[in-house]
């Protein structure tokens, strides 16, 4: 009887997940995505990501869904020195993580607006970011283009970084920055993994009792 | 009911034991469950990013002036004040309800005559401790739309009360206690931190 | 005995007080205490506890975010952030709100289920059917509500194209569309009056529903696994020999039911809460941009197998007509399946293929109606629609003379 009710309920939760599985919720690119070997818990790598971030993306981006002293608190900074780290001291560490480019100024050199990157790596994924601020190829002398989005108006800031860099450095400080962005996608997440094992543990020993009561009291009834 | 037991084979003991142990353990989920949602009541990054401390330069600050800062929603003067004002001071101590501040609001540091870290200036939260309007600064002596003898200090329009220079409440108005003087510290010669006592090694 | 099942009948002190002016203790006995369920209830009648209590983690959960969120198009995007980030535990609260609405879904489908596979919506039970089918369908309206009030590119995209249909119905169509929205596109004043809606009118409608649904499956009593009427049986005493009170027996079962669901709750929670990408869509993670379509536009998992009817048929209106007929039918289901014999157990083999058809289709299309939509795909969601609505054609001749198998006069 009990084996007939979980093979019957662990099939049909498989039956259930089957179509979710059949369609792929992330979208289709025409190449091969690199996968990104990022870790959120490593506070090492999301503070090398930080400042990277910030002296390579912050020209033009904002993390503006992120304060400074949220960043320290989760990373493992002081307030001050993610002040001093991200912002050179230039802002309050309350305050949203801001480009330090003037309004406007990127639609000018751009034609396009530096889109905001705190959820980026929960629309796009990882691994798309990974592929994409290393995708670029050089088309002819100094004219650079991207594997990933083919005519993005997005210069090649990472040139350099990847010029004087080894290739062990370079894996390194690209999946940083990576890791960095994953993190200010959800900066809960961490929280929230290390939360669930906790519930679910003691939603099982809840489990066990409610099943012992629930088998104590059906001795009563006669199948 | 010949299906169900009858209540001599029941072990009744072991149904209360196990129904006890789930209604604890359950009441324990209960109240692991509230955590999150009583927690979500207490003040958001938002509130505490606008509850932070505010620094305020006093670099330019006339003898005399106010400046008022925004402080938590609430408005923070911070005075300026002239020799000549402190010396009325200590003429007013018979005048005032509570001349050394015994049961008002201020951080320890600014429990004295002048209620301030330095004398010279005044950093009182610009709120009547009547029902909360926020008082007119009058600091001329006779100023010329306040009663007569009036000695230089605050006035509050919606009940009249009246405060001197030094926040502290005169007798016979409303208002019950001094305006409350919240925790600030120099960062600087010329710079006020608002809302956080001194951290130690700073200067108080 | 009645030691053994919590029946209260002499109460004293403060309950007796209360029980002078309120049927408190005969509302208990009647609908609990003293309520006879079938004994042989399996798991699939779980569902329906399960889906009670994902109303009441809804409502909470809800009410709880509704504290924070704020419904207009400049601030509800950043404002769900807000929540997701500043709020303390902000998080956990959103993340159980949209684990929630999928796990409604999941648990409503399976309660239907159960009830086509028991003929739980025959004779006497239409009316429970009837007002539960009034449930499912307010429950849409109020996840679709729900799911535009993040205001992200599918919160505005799905939302666009829902209220489009609308605008297909000959004659009033476009000038309903426009009285929805409120304005000429999607915006602000349709956030806001959505939001009203979704927080209050149809949680009230739904909450009153559900009472009703309850109220009625007391009156008639419910079905079981075998479908025999478990009040044909008494014991001298006049109760059901193949019945057991509610209460203790089901309330412990279904708190270990209960429990179990919630672990698997926790776990999609905790560690799954986009689903992969069903539950909380990636492009919902970009604020709504109205000059901006989203490369593909597909609405959450459950509706998607009626949007993949929609899609399959060629012209608008008939397309909205045929999704809206692939619900509406399923009201019928009383009168349209005409066998004497509830449970499938013991019935022919026409209703067990019928059945597995259509559970197929559905599936399918639900797949189908992810999936962008190629000459293939919507050549098979066609197949599909069309063998969908033939389970609702067929039944009713095939139920009529269908070899069914004698039932058991007790449960077995």
């Amino acid at each position: 009887m009990k084996n007939t009710f979980l093979r019957k309920l662990s099939l049909m939760l498989a039956v259930m997940m089957l179509p979710f599985g059949l369609v792929h919720a992330a979208p289709g690119y025409n190449i091969e995505l690199e996968k990104v070997n990022n870790n959120v818990r490593d506070q090492e790598s999301l503070q090398r990501g930080a400042v990277l971030f910030a002296n390579y993306c912050m020209a033009c981006h904002s993390v503006e869904l992120i304060r400074y002293n949220r960043i320290a608190r989760d990373i493992g900074w002081t307030d001050e020195q993610a002040i001093e780290n991200m912002a050179f001291n230039q802002a309050k560490a309350v305050d949203y993580v801001k480009t330090r480019m003037e309004p406007g100024v990127s639609q000018d050199l751009f034609g396009i607006e530096a889109p905001d990157l705190s959820l980026l790596t929960r629309v796009k994924g990882n691994d798309y970011i990974y592929t994409f601020i290393r995708g670029y190829y050089e088309e002819e002398e100094g004219k650079w283009n991207n594997k990933v989005l083919t005519g993005t108006s997005m210069p090649n800031v990472l040139e350099g970084l990847k010029r004087h860099a080894s290739d062990e450095a370079y894996d390194q400080a690209t999946t940083d920055i990576v890791n960095f962005l994953d993190y200010v996608g959800e900066p809960s997440k961490v929280q929230r993994w290390d939360l669930g094992w906790k519930v679910i543990l003691f939603l099982l020993v809840l489990l066990v009792l409610t099943y012992l009561l629930k088998r104590e009291y059906w001795k009563d009834i006669k199948h | 009911m010949s299906e169900v037991k009858t209540i001599e084979t029941v072990d009744i003991k072991r149904r209360q034991i196990l129904a006890g142990a789930t209604g604890v353990v359950g009441a324990v989920g209960a109240a692991f469950v509230a955590v999150p949602f009583v927690g979500s009541w207490q003040p958001s990054d938002k509130a505490k990013a606008a509850g932070a401390p505010v620094d305020v330069d006093i670099a330019g600050l006339q003898p005399g002036q106010m400046v008022t800062v925004n402080w938590r929603g609430k408005p923070v003067w911070v005075v300026r004040r002239t020799p000549d004002m402190l010396s009325r001071l200590t003429e007013l101590d018979s005048v005032v309800r509570d001349p050394m501040s015994e049961s008002s609001e201020q951080p320890a540091y600014a429990k004295n005559a002048t209620r301030a870290i330095k004398d010279e200036f005044l950093v009182v939260v610009g709120i009547c401790t009547h029902l909360g309007c926020s008082p007119l600064y009058r600091p001329a002596v006779n100023s010329p739309d306040m009663a007569a003898n009036w000695r230089g200090g605050f006035f509050c329009p919606c009940h009249g009360s009246s405060f001197d220079l030094a926040g502290r409440v005169f007798r016979s108005v409303p208002a019950p206690t001094n305006l409350e003087i919240p925790p600030h510290n120099y960062l600087t010669e010329t710079r006020i931190r608002i809302g956080e006592d001194a951290s130690e090694g700073g200067q108080a | 005995m009645s030691e053994v099942n919590k029946k209260v009948s002499e109460p004293g002190g403060l309950l007796k007080w209360v029980d002078d002016r309120f049927p408190l203790i005969e509302t208990w006995n009647a609908h609990v205490a003293e309520y006879y369920a079938p004994k042989n209830f399996n798991f699939w009648y779980f569902f329906g506890s399960f889906a009670l209590l994902t109303l009441v983690i809804m409502i909470v959960s809800g009410i709880w975010l509704a504290m924070s969120y704020k419904p207009s198009a400049d601030d509800a995007f950043v404002s769900v952030e807000y929540i997701m980030r500043d709020v303390q535990w902000g998080w956990l609260i959103r993340y159980i709100h949209t684990t929630g609405a999928s796990a409604f879904f999941i648990v409503v489908y399976l309660h239907m289920m159960r009830a086509l596979l028991y003929g739980s919506f025959k004779q006497p039970r239409e009316l429970v059917w009837l007002i539960g089918m009034l449930i499912f369908v307010v429950l849409m309206a109020e996840a679709f509500m729900g799911y535009m009030l993040p205001w992200g590119q599918m919160s505005y995209w799905g939302a666009q194209v829902i209220i489009s249909l609308f605008s297909t119905i000959p004659f009033i169509g476009p000038d309903l569309a426009l009285w929805i929205r409120g304005d000429y596109i999607i915006s602000d004043a349709t956030l806001n009056r959505f939001f009203a809606l979704h927080v209050i009118a149809l949680p009230l409608v739904l909450v009153l529903l559900v009472f009703m649904h309850i109220v009625a499956l007391h009156k008639v009593g419910s079905n079981n696994p075998d479908g025999t009427d478990i009040k044909k049986h008494k014991s001298p005493e006049g109760l059901p020999l193949d019945g057991v009170p509610f209460h203790p027996y089901y309330t412990v079962k279904d708190s270990f039911g209960a429990v179990m669901f919630l672990i698997f709750f926790a776990i999609i929670v905790f560690y799954f809460p986009d689903g992969g990408g069903h539950f909380i869509e990636a492009p919902n993670f970009e604020p709504a941009d109205p000059l901006k379509t989203p490369d593909h536009i597909a609405p959450v998992w459950y509706f998607t197998p009626f949007y993949a009817i929609l899609r399959a048929v060629p012209d608008p209106f008939l397309g909205v007509a045929a999704m809206g007929l692939s619900i509406a039918v399923l009201f019928a289901m009383p009168w349209l399946d005409r066998c004497k014999v509830r449970s499938i157990r013991y019935r022919g083999n026409s209703y067990k293929l019928l059945l597995t058809m259509l559970v197929i289709s559905f599936i399918v299309l639900g797949v189908l109606g992810a999936l962008p939509s190629t000459p293939l795909y919507t050549k098979l969601a066609q197949i599909f629609t069309i063998l969908y609505f033939a389970f609702f054609i067929v039944l009713p001749f095939t139920s009529v003379n269908e070899k069914t198998k004698p039932v058991p006069e007790r449960t077995t």
